[in-house]
Order: structure tokens, then C-alpha cells, then sequence
């Protein structure tokens, strides 16, 4: 309902925004808010850079934490536990507790006011991904890559070989949800970045619609690339619905 | 992972402004933050108020849907999208959304409520109705916690249902007797979720209410943020009460998981 009323504003003539009360239908359909709207906000700048940044943090998140779970799943050595408990504790510290030594960090490095420190940690790895790939990891039987080492196989080669396409449903989930986390974010970049050229979706949405005054006509250039914004989750949603489900009622099993 | 953390410990303890080097200060932090800074208490009671809101009103929200979207209608499958739409959708882009929709003048919420006859509100602008208006457009999301029930409902044993029957329950006496205990697991699951994240609640505020208006929705996270980023950046302080507002996380989800062995049914027992 509420996303109905949004698509109204997005199409209303600026006269209409003005309008008290406000009305639920535009009286007539101005469709060139969508081409407007998205110039105004710059959207298709900070849509490249929103691109650039999910890519990489999905790549990293998702390769990271599969090699993590299938190495602590699979292969014995030493400290293996202690990776594993660690790795289950940490799901439950506040990101702020961390958020804010890394950020000193990232400044002392220089790095604060570029996109590196919006990717460079999903390549080490997410503790949830982590725990959900070692559950699914524990979970193919032992004898396949026992017949695999059997043939030759190192690691490498079975993880590549037989685990990817073994388990495909875990690392389609992983990939889903790790795009909507990236493409939501919105603190990581508020933190990071201070020049708008730099800014991501969200953050320029935000300040846009922060600058905006109360009934301005440009809501409704604004709602246009607000539903735009939203397409790319709404596309992969339907498109992916079934390992949405499927990665959800998983999390429900595995915690019991 | 380990680095942060003790860095972390260690600049609670310290006077720190991010530009010069940090210096111990013993218990100054806390000390401070105890009995000197006016927002600190201010903002725990908020936080407290929210969590105490929004964690049973999204757990009872999302189970009711969950319930009523678990037979076999026809036309069910797209309800269960429907609700579950708002989840997919992007945060920002939702609560620019509401926030808009809360608009005294040119919002949806005061129109429908003038055609419904009913009086009209300031929503975020009211100390008194800023807090629940941020925890609606959170229900308005609750699709995330229905499919987790709903994966949790249909886990429960088709022939638990089929003895009741015959026994004669009742729809009521068979949600409560049967359907409500079978699913204890699932509760405590999003119980600790909704804990967590409310807790950690942080959007919301920043792009509604900025914490406004006065201390009336200053959840703990935000006030964390604008002491470490925001004008007068005082990471010490900051740090401190990251580790404040993770201790009083680990204690509520510890006396949930220590006193869930109470009420949640475990099939091996």
C-alpha cells in the first residue's frame, strides 16, 4: 500500500505535490519524472559506483567464506575449534563495538573518503556465511571426497570441482543475501565516505531527500528514482524467490 | 576479528578524539557517562521503550500472518510475496518513503485518517507518538519473521493436527496447545534475532528522527554514532558505550537462552 502511494507521487505533475489534501491518484500521469527525476538526483552516477562496490563485496564475501567454511568443515588442523567458536561469538558483537577501531584504521591508512573500506572486509569473510557454509559443508558426505583424494584430488581440486556444484543452493543464498546487505548499507557508507562523487545509492537518496522541504514538488522526481533504486532487489527477489525461501527456512533449521 | 575487539577494550578506556594520540583516562568514560552526560540516560530509556515495543510487536505480527498464510487457499502464494516484499526492498529507500507518508501536511497517514473521521497526528514530530511511529513502518516489514515461521509451522507433524480433531479441538485450542508449543524453537530463534537487531537499530532513527524530537527516540546506537562521527567526535566516550550496549546485549540474550529451557519444547527430551 505505502509502495502504491509512492509510484502515485513518482507519476503526479509537480502541481499536484502542492496540493492540499493530498490525493491518492496523480490527475494526470506525467511520465517524464522518471527521466527527469533520476538527472536530478544524479542517480546513474551513484548507481556505477553502487555497482562497482555490491561486485566486489558480493565476489569477496561470498569466495571468503566459502573457502573458510569448506576449511573448517574439511580439513583437519590445528585450532580448527577454537577458528570455528571464534567465528560463532563474533555474529554476536554490535558492529559499532568494531566499526569504530576499524575506521581509525582506515583513516591511519588513508583509506577513509575511498570505496576500499566498503569491499576490503567482505574478503575476510562473514561470520554468518561462515557458519551457514560449515553447516552445508558437514552435511555432503565424507566417502565423495575420500574417493576424490583417492583419484589424486587435493583440496583445491575437490573444493573447485565437486563442492561448487554440490552446493550450489548455499553459495546462490549466500550471493542473494550478500547483494542485499551491500546494496542496503547505508552506516558503512555514511561513515566512509564524505565527497558526494563518491556516494552510493543510498547515501545520496538520503541526503537528497534530507535536503528536500517539507511538500517541495521534486518528491515526485525523487519517488521516480526511489523506484528505481529499488528495482535491482525487486528483479533478483522474483527471479530467485525459491533460494530466498530456501536460505531463510534454512537459517530457521540450523539454529535449533 | 580479534584486533578490533582489543583495540577496542583497550580506547574505552582512553581520552580519545580521533585527532591526537589517545590517552589513558582509567574509568573517566564511564564515570562520565554515568552521572555527567545529560542524553545518556535519557537514551537507554528510549532504547529500552523501543525494544520492549517493537521485538513482541513484530513477533507477534509476524506469527499471526505466518498462521494465517499456512493453509493451502488458493491465491495464498502471493499474499506470502506481498508481505515479504518489504523486506527485499531497500531500507533507505523505505524510510524516505514513511518518512514522507508522516508528513503532517502532505502525508498518506493524517488523509487517511481525516477520511476515516479520526483525528490527526504529528507523527515524528510528537514526543509522544515518534517512538511508535517508528516501530509501525518496522510491523509494515515484519514479512522476514513470518517466513521464518512459516518454515518453523510447517515443520510441525501433519498427525499432531489429525489426533486433535478427533479429540475435538478447537482452531484456538489447537494453536495454543499444540502449533504454539511445537514452535518454541522458532520463538526463541527470532526472539534473540529481533534482540539483536533492535538493539543495533540505527536507520531508522538517522533518516526519521535524528533522535528528536528532543531524547524521545535517541536509541543507544545512534547517540554511539554521533559521539564517535559526529561534530565533536569523542571516540573514547564512544567506544565505552559500544561495549555498554554490548554487555547489555549479552545479558538479555543470556537470560533468554538460560530461561528458554522453561518453555521451549526440544523434541529429544
Amino acid at each position: 500500500m505505502p509502495v502504491l502511494w509512492m509510484i502515485s507521487i513518482a507519476l503526479k505533475p509537480d502541481s499536484d505535490i502542492l496540493q492540499l489534501p493530498p490525493q491518492f491518484l496523480p490527475r494526470t500521469f506525467q511520465w517524464s519524472n522518471f527521466v527527469n527525476g533520476p538527472k536530478e538526483v544524479n542517480f546513474y552516477h551513484l548507481l556505477g559506483n553502487t555497482i562497482v562496490i555490491t561486485v566486489l563485496s558480493v565476489f569477496g564475501a561470498v569466495t571468503s567464506s566459502m573457502l573458510a567454511g569448506y576449511a573448517i568443515a574439511r580439513i583437519n588442523f590445528r585450532g580448527r575449534s577454537f577458528w570455528f567458536y571464534l567465528f560463532t561469538f563474533s555474529i554476536f558483537v554490535p558492529g559499532i563495538v568494531t566499526l569504530i577501531p576499524i575506521q581509525r584504521l582506515f583513516f591511519s591508512l588513508h583509506l577513509v573518503d575511498t570505496w576500499f573500506p566498503l569491499f576490503v572486509p567482505a574478503f575476510l569473510g562473514n561470520p554468518v556465511f561462515i557458519f551457514l557454509a560449515r553447516q552445508y559443508f558437514m552435511s555432503v558426505p565424507r566417502s565423495i571426497d575420500e574417493s576424490a583424494m583417492i583419484d589424486g584430488a587435493g583440496h583445491w581440486k575437490i573444493f573447485t570441482r565437486l563442492m561448487i556444484p554440490l552446493t550450489k543452493p548455499l553459495w546462490i543464498t549466500m550471493t542473494i543475501m550478500s547483494f542485499q546487505a551491500v546494496w542496503n548499507d547505508f552506516l558503512n557508507p555514511l561513515v566512509y565516505l564524505n565527497s558526494t562523487q563518491k556516494y552510493t545509492l543510498s547515501l545520496g537518496m538520503a541526503s537528497f531527500m534530507g535536503n528536500l522541504n517539507q511538500g517541495s514538488p521534486e518528491y515526485n522526481y525523487y519517488m521516480a528514482s526511489n523506484l528505481l533504486y529499488m528495482l535491482p532487489p525487486l528483479l533478483l527477489f522474483f527471479f530467485a524467490q525459491r533460494y530466498f525461501m530456501m536460505g531463510l527456512g534454512s537459517l530457521a533449521i540450523t539454529n535449533k | 576479528m580479534l584486533y578490533p575487539l582489543a583495540s577496542s577494550l583497550y580506547h574505552a578506556f582512553t581520552k580519545w578524539d580521533g585527532l591526537s594520540p589517545a590517552k589513558w583516562d582509567g574509568l573517566n568514560n564511564f564515570r562520565y557517562m554515568f552521572f555527567q552526560d545529560p542524553t545518556f540516560w535519557p537514551s537507554l530509556r528510549a532504547t529500552a521503550y523501543f525494544v520492549l515495543l517493537s521485538v513482541p510487536s513484530g513477533m507477534i505480527f509476524g506469527l499471526a500472518l505466518a498462521v494465517l498464510l499456512n493453509r493451502a487457499l488458493t491465491g495464498v502464494r502471493i499474499f506470502r510475496t506481498i508481505f515479504y516484499l518489504p523486506v527485499v526492498l531497500p531500507s533507505i529507500a523505505v524510510l524516505t518513503l514513511w518518512k514522507y507518508i508522516y508528513d503532517p501536511l502532505y502525508g498518506l497517514a493524517n488523509e487517511v485518517l481525516t477520511r476515516l473521521g479520526l483525528p490527526t497526528s504529528q507523527w515524528l514530530q510528537s514526543p509522544d507518538m515518534a517512538m511508535p511511529s517508528i516501530v509501525i513502518v518496522g510491523i509494515w516489514g515484519v514479512g522476514g519473521s513470518m517466513i521464518i515461521f512459516l518454515a518453523g509451522l510447517q515443520n510441525v507433524p501433519v498427525e499432531l493436527y489429525e489426533a486433535a480433531r478427533t479429540d475435538g479441538a478447537g482452531p484456538v485450542r489447537t494453536f495454543f496447545s499444540i502449533t504454539l508449543p511445537m514452535i518454541t524453537p522458532i520463538l526463541l530463534l527470532q526472539l534473540i534475532l529481533g534482540l539483536v537487531l533492535a538493539f543495533q537499530a540505527f536507520n531508522q532513527i538517522q533518516v526519521l528522527t535524528n533522535g528528536g524530537p528532543g531524547t524521545s527516540t535517541l536509541l543507544f546506537m545512534y547517540k554511539i554514532y554521533n559521539d564517535a562521527f559526529g561534530s565533536y567526535p569523542n571516540l573514547g566516550l564512544a567506544t565505552a558505550e559500544a561495549w555498554i550496549l554490548f554487555v547489555v546485549i549479552m545479558i538479555i540474550t543470556g537470560v533468554a537462552l538460560k530461561t528458554s529451557s522453561m518453555w521451549v519444547f526440544e523434541e529429544n527430551q
